[in-house]
């Protein structure tokens, strides 16, 4: 009986050689986005949420900040529930690389993974519970050759809203206004 | 501060959660209660995907990476279905084909291509202020179709070099024509163009002239077009100067055919009456137009 590890080692190499192939012929840039835990953000506080990213081997994105004007920046654009506040959105420095195509000029860009944190801010009024959040990363990609149009890449995650600390149950039947 | 607790997956299956443990049969997301089931109790429980058992070290072995990205397939061992075996020997076998087959093309675009002894797809696009440009009516000239972006670095760099190409065979019938594929608004273009320097017309891009030359995937892209109207070249992507001159000469060389001999070549006379074109010519570029 023929041990199946050969077999299944072969397999794994074609199973390499033509994922290469295809990634060369195909030429299409890939960005990904990795799985986030649940988020716990507490109300009335600012909860920071990173946001991991992969850019496909072989291809760069411009940065958040790309040193010429006519580039695209790579955004997030987040879509967040009412009363759940974005704060700051901290983009990675970019890599400064020079190219083939552009050998006397460094480019700022992100390859490989790069993670962008945003700050969640559920406001005091946010009834606890878990909330999706929605966006968008904006990027255009590029190789040693040529360039992709830009894309848009769906981001989500969910966040548990959960009281603040110190915070206590309001009594819904509990005037708002102050009574002396 | 921030906090991150561990993943509960009942709202998850389309984002697990980093930490997540993975069936290495069917590459499916476990629930908590499935891992650790499987870490306390080895050999019973199942995944519910595939049905496979869930032993404690291949629950292990199917965890994601740090960065919380899905486990790699390589990492995962188990008994395999033959017939699965000759299924996955399928699939490997037509990748193989289609990314070789795919990447000998990719490699030789810039010797051939099945537009290539075509006629070029006729189009009429308009310049940055207004005017309409046929591509059909450069008919006798050898034609340097770019199709480029502002916002592509390689373009930049291969500009320069039209503009240079422009002004050295412009006497003698080359016709460089770029064909802006942005969609950041005529603006942009225009301020770019102008930056650059760019002596040539500049035409608004539409997707249905990209998909008429092969959906332009990415830029730049130049097609070379010669006085016939028959497509002599493409070259994908930036190339040096010099093989960008060497198809400009190739393609000046080309005849111009019977019916195109005796069409308007010394300008770009296009999209006017024959009597206009007798006496006007249009501007070849109307960048300063544009900016004002």
């Amino acid at each position: 009986m023929t041990s199946p590890r050969p077999i299944l080692g072969t397999i794994s190499l074609l199973l390499l050689v033509g994922a290469a192939a295809w990634a060369q012929s195909g030429k299409a840039p890939s960005v990904s986005f990795a799985p986030v835990a649940l988020v716990t953000a507490p109300r009335a506080a600012q909860t920071m949420v990173a946001l991991n990213f992969r850019v496909a081997s072989g291809f760069h994105i411009n940065s958040n900040t790309p040193k010429d004007e006519f580039l695209i920046p790579t955004a997030l654009k987040m879509d967040l529930p009412t009363d759940i506040v974005l704060g700051k959105i901290e983009y990675p420095a970019g890599k400064d690389l020079a190219f083939p195509f552009m050998p006397d000029q460094k480019l700022n860009v992100y390859s490989g993974d790069f993670t962008i944190n945003v700050a969640v801010h559920p406001l005091s009024s946010v009834i606890p519970g878990k909330y999706v959040m929605h966006g968008v990363l904006r990027y255009q990609a590029c190789d040693n050759a040529q360039c992709f149009p830009p894309k848009t890449l769906p981001v989500s995650f969910d966040v548990k809203v959960v009281k603040g600390a110190g915070q206590h149950h309001a009594n819904p039947a509990q005037s708002p206004h102050v009574h002396s | 501060m921030s906090s991150v607790e561990n993943p509960k997956l009942e709202k998850m299956e389309d984002t697990p959660a980093q930490g997540t443990q993975w069936c290495p049969q069917c590459g499916a997301a476990l629930d908590d209660g499935e891992a650790a089931r499987a870490n306390a109790e080895p050999g019973t429980p199942t995944c519910e995907g595939c049905g496979a058992p869930l032993a404690p070290a291949l629950v292990k072995a199917g965890s994601g990476d740090a960065a919380g990205f899905p486990p790699q397939g390589a990492a995962l061992r188990k008994k395999r279905n033959p017939l699965a075996l000759v299924v996955v020997a399928v699939v490997v076998a037509g990748m193989l084909y289609v990314g070789f087959h795919f990447a000998r093309r990719a490699g030789s675009d810039q010797a051939e291509t099945p537009m290539k002894n075509k006629v070029a797809p006729d189009f009429t696009l308009e310049t940055l202020d207004g005017k309409k440009v046929r591509l059909s009516d450069l008919r006798g000239k050898a034609v340097l179709l770019n199709f480029w972006a502002t916002w592509c670095g390689p373009c930049k760099i291969e500009t320069p070099w039209l503009v240079e190409l422009q002004n050295q065979y412009g006497s003698q019938g080359l016709q460089v024509v770029g064909v802006a594929m942005d969609d950041s608004g005529k603006e942009e273009i225009a301020k770019f163009a102008k930056e650059m320097g760019m002596n040539y017309p500049v035409l608004l891009g539409k997707e249905a002239v990209g998909d008429a030359y092969g959906g332009i995937p990415y830029l730049p892209e130049s097609f070379f077009i010669g006085r016939d109207g028959k497509i002599v070249k493409k070259i994908m992507g930036i190339d040096s100067r010099s093989v960008i001159e060497d198809a400009v000469k190739e393609t000046l060389n080309t005849q111009a055919s019977a019916s195109s001999a005796g069409s308007p070549s010394t300008s770009l006379r296009v999209g006017l009456p024959a009597v206009a074109r007798a006496s006007r010519t249009l501007p070849m570029t109307s960048v300063s137009q544009a900016q004002n």
